[in-house]
């Protein structure tokens, strides 16, 4: 993915219609159509979480970098797995730390006029994501959170979000409960490698992301790979888009279009050929029976197609 | 939102004002129409797409679509439902007003004829309509709402077109008896015997145990932070674990006729145990998925709804589609590479032997374990010859009969693990017969079914088809 580019990033409430989310995200680079403009511009307004789900690659992820960007605020992400706990994802205490304190104190004879409260403050605390998500920055601006592939997380860890994502606060028994000036934004995704829980989903706005259409998939592919020639990547979207109709175990994502797009170019290719395709298939498809199916017979019937069709 | 005299009345992004009590009214009558259609819908849900109409513009049918997409959907199957309900909403506003004009445009009276109620009323007359109908789009919706509708719309997903094998395929429905208490007794003593005991996985979170092998730093520095540093006491932690997760497929087509209700009873009964998370699906000429339906407490009105969602119940069998239909669609859905698979299938099959072994030996390593029963398996002298039996073989961990509740009794011990050491692989005793003629099976080397054979299983003696490792 190339550097966000050094677009300006727009005060907060200068997203304030779906439009402007749109050109906004636009000058990022990033293209997105007018549904999930509007469940973006919704989740904003009405200070909701947004879980998106959708086939891997099909710019999840990307959306909560380019809403920072936009936003002009920090990006927190929690890559969420099994046994992901509290102590990953909200605080924990500096121990070593705490130990060395508690040495400096006996050895300036203190340690016995030292009260709990003097190794248990707030300096002795790691803030991990969702607590460091609950500060907002010098600019009083509010980060957004993205809680990346929720799926990957067990049921218990589900559970504690929900806790988080109504109240934004977080209680530290030996601080006590610290709360959010200004809820983060909040983005989470899943993969649907398995269900999440209703619990969760009733308190966020929810939206699929497909996968785009091939012209808006091609303004995509000019706008993350802006060197490739035109020819080309109409040709990868197109083939692209042939292999997403074929009976694939896994079929590409935007991110392998993107990738393959990348490739190409710097194999210095200006158009797709049968034997290009063959060779640097594994780009686009990463099941070798996927591979074994597409590569040589069919690769060149969708060339012929493509060449024939449009 | 600007301040106006009457605090009900809210500014459009346009400009133009809108009654809020007429929002609300649109949006709670919206949602009963979505409920009534068979999505889960809460009074919460309604008073945000209230909210959100306030910040939309209202004439713009895509972008109230899409609002009230984000805040009514919850998953991706429901967008159908969703589209469907919300295209007609739409055209009835279109039809009474015939400028296509914004909602402020719309008479109270018409909008919401109780609204003297106030907020919170009943729904308008559109989601009367809508309602009574029980149709929506000329698609009949149950009029009941709630469970039944979500799971058909969960079922409707994944059904093939209907008329894909017409004249193939032997369509028959079949009028689900009760259970004979006889039946029924035997299903419940399985849960008996089961419950207790399933085999577990570590997973990946950790709890403190005084016998456990690992260190605990992080207690640790917390339980000697009195003594500063000096480590008196020591702590250890140990992986949890839990349950394996078990996905059943079920062949239900006309050759397992005789049997499948006994083991559907069975399935009932895993399902209905707290302790394991069970998915179960049938198939015949295809896959349908049947975990909520069987989750009904009242079973034999369950095993009912199963005989009523899937069609082609007692029809032809095609193992290999029916795999790869669940290997592409809800294998990473459900398994996770964790669980273990219980195949119940006698191994008739119609379709590509070629296939049946290609997409088991996916589904196997998908999979932590993969069980076969198979009702004939307990006849003696069996052996596994039919073209979908023989090609799956070489892919199986346990092979067991089934038909007989002695045999069940057999599988439960293999889903606890106890006798995982004496069990074998399918495919380690067996040689290869016909590896040349299949790609797809290399993982594995293949066995003559004769050798199989040799090792004999009888009904008394229900033991796994397998010579020693």
């Amino acid at each position: 993915m190339p550097d966000p580019t050094p677009a300006q990033p727009v005060a907060a409430d200068a997203l304030d219609s779906i439009e402007s989310i749109q050109t906004s995200f636009r000058e990022r680079d990033y293209v997105c159509d007018r549904s999930l403009a509007t469940a973006t511009f919704l989740a904003l307004q009405l200070g909701r979480p947004l879980l998106l789900e959708g086939e891997a690659g099909v710019g999840k992820t990307e959306l909560a970098k380019v809403l920072a960007a936009s936003l002009g605020t920090r990006l927190i992400r929690l890559q969420c797995y099994e046994g992901l706990d509290v102590n990953a994802a909200v605080y924990e205490w500096n121990y070593p730390r705490q130990m060395l304190e508690i040495r400096l104190l006996e050895a300036r004879g203190e340690a016995t006029s030292a009260n709990a409260h003097d190794i248990f403050g707030p300096e002795f605390l790691i803030r991990r994501p969702l607590l460091q998500a609950l500060e907002s920055d010098e600019a009083g601006q509010p980060p957004v959170l993205l809680i990346d592939e929720i799926d990957r997380a067990d049921e218990e860890f589900e559970a504690y979000l929900l806790e988080i994502l109504s109240d934004f606060q977080v209680t530290v028994p030996e601080i006590g409960t610290i709360k959010a000036d200004r809820p983060p934004r909040v983005i989470l995704t899943s993969n649907r490698t398995r269900e999440v829980h209703d619990a969760l989903k009733r308190r966020c706005l929810y939206h699929w992301i497909d996968y785009p259409s091939a012209q808006k998939e091609l303004e995509i592919v000019s706008a993350r790979v802006p060197e490739a020639p035109e020819r080309l990547a109409r040709e990868v979207v197109d083939f692209v888009h042939r292999l997403r109709e074929a009976d694939l175990t896994k079929v590409p994502g935007i991110a392998e279009t993107l990738d393959w797009a990348a490739a190409l170019l710097s194999l210095g290719a200006r158009e797709l050929a049968p034997e290009l395709v063959d060779e640097t298939l594994g780009v686009v498809l990463k099941y070798e029976e996927d591979i074994r199916r597409v590569r040589g017979e069919t690769s060149r019937r969708y060339l012929a197609e493509a060449a024939a069709g449009s | 939102m600007t301040a106006s005299p009457d605090p009900a009345i809210v500014r459009s992004p346009s400009g133009g004002e809108v009654d809020g009590r007429l929002l609300l009214a649109e949006a709670v009558g919206f949602g009963r129409a979505l409920r009534s259609a068979g999505l889960s819908i809460d009074l919460a849900a309604a008073v945000d797409y209230a909210r959100a109409l306030t910040l939309v513009e209202l004439g713009e049918r895509d972008t109230v679509r899409a609002a009230g997409s984000a805040v009514f959907v919850r998953r991706r199957d429901d967008r159908e439902v969703y589209d469907r309900v919300f295209e007609r909403w739409w055209r009835q506003r279109g039809r009474r007003l015939p400028n296509d004009g914004p909602l402020t445009a719309i008479q109270p009276d018409e909008m919401a004829p109780d609204d003297g109620d106030g907020i919170g009323a009943e729904e308008g007359e559109e989601g009367r309509e809508a309602v009574d109908g029980g149709m929506v789009d000329g698609i009949p919706m149950p009029l009941s709402g709630g469970d039944e509708s979500i799971d058909e719309a969960d079922i409707d997903g994944h059904i093939a077109a209907p008329d894909a094998y017409s004249a193939a395929e032997a369509l028959r429905r079949r009028e689900f008896d009760r259970m004979t208490a006889a039946e029924l007794r035997d299903a419940e003593r399985l849960v008996d015997l089961l419950e207790p005991r399933l085999e577990l996985r570590r997973t990946r979170r950790q709890e403190l145990h005084r016998h456990g092998r690992l260190l605990a730093p992080r207690a640790m520095f917390r339980r000697n932070i009195a003594t500063g540093g000096q480590f008196t006491e020591w702590v250890w932690r140990r992986p949890v674990k839990a349950p394996r997760k078990i996905v059943v497929i079920c062949d239900i087509s006309g050759s397992m006729e005789r049997h499948a209700r006994l083991l559907l009873r069975f399935i009932q009964a895993l399902s209905a145990s707290s302790a394991v998370k069970t998915e179960s699906f049938v198939f015949g000429t295809r896959l349908t998925r049947v975990t909520r339906l069987l989750r009904d407490r009242d079973r034999d009105r369950a095993l009912a709804r199963v005989a009523e969602s899937v069609n082609d119940w007692a029809g032809g069998t095609r193992i290999g589609e029916s795999f790869r239909d669940f290997n592409l669609h809800w294998a990473r859905r459900t398994l996770r590479s964790s669980g273990v698979v219980i195949v119940v299938s006698d191994g008739w099959d119609r379709g590509d032997p070629a296939l049946v072994a290609t997409e088991t030996a996916r589904l196997r390593r998908n999979c932590h374990r993969l069980v076969w029963l198979n009702p004939l398996a307990g006849t003696p002298g069996y052996e596994p010859l039919a073209g979908g039996m023989r090609a799956a073989f070489p892919y199986i961990d346990d092979f067991l009969p089934a038909g007989t509740v002695a045999s069940l009794e057999r599988l439960g011990e293999i889903l606890s693990g106890v006798r995982s050491s004496d069990l074998r692989r399918g495919g380690e005793a067996a040689a290869s017969a016909d590896a040349g003629a299949r790609a797809g099976a290399t993982i594995r080397e293949l066995a003559p079914p004769a050798a199989i054979g040799a090792d004999r299983v009888s009904p008394t003696d229900a033991r796994p088809l397998r010579t020693p490792r």
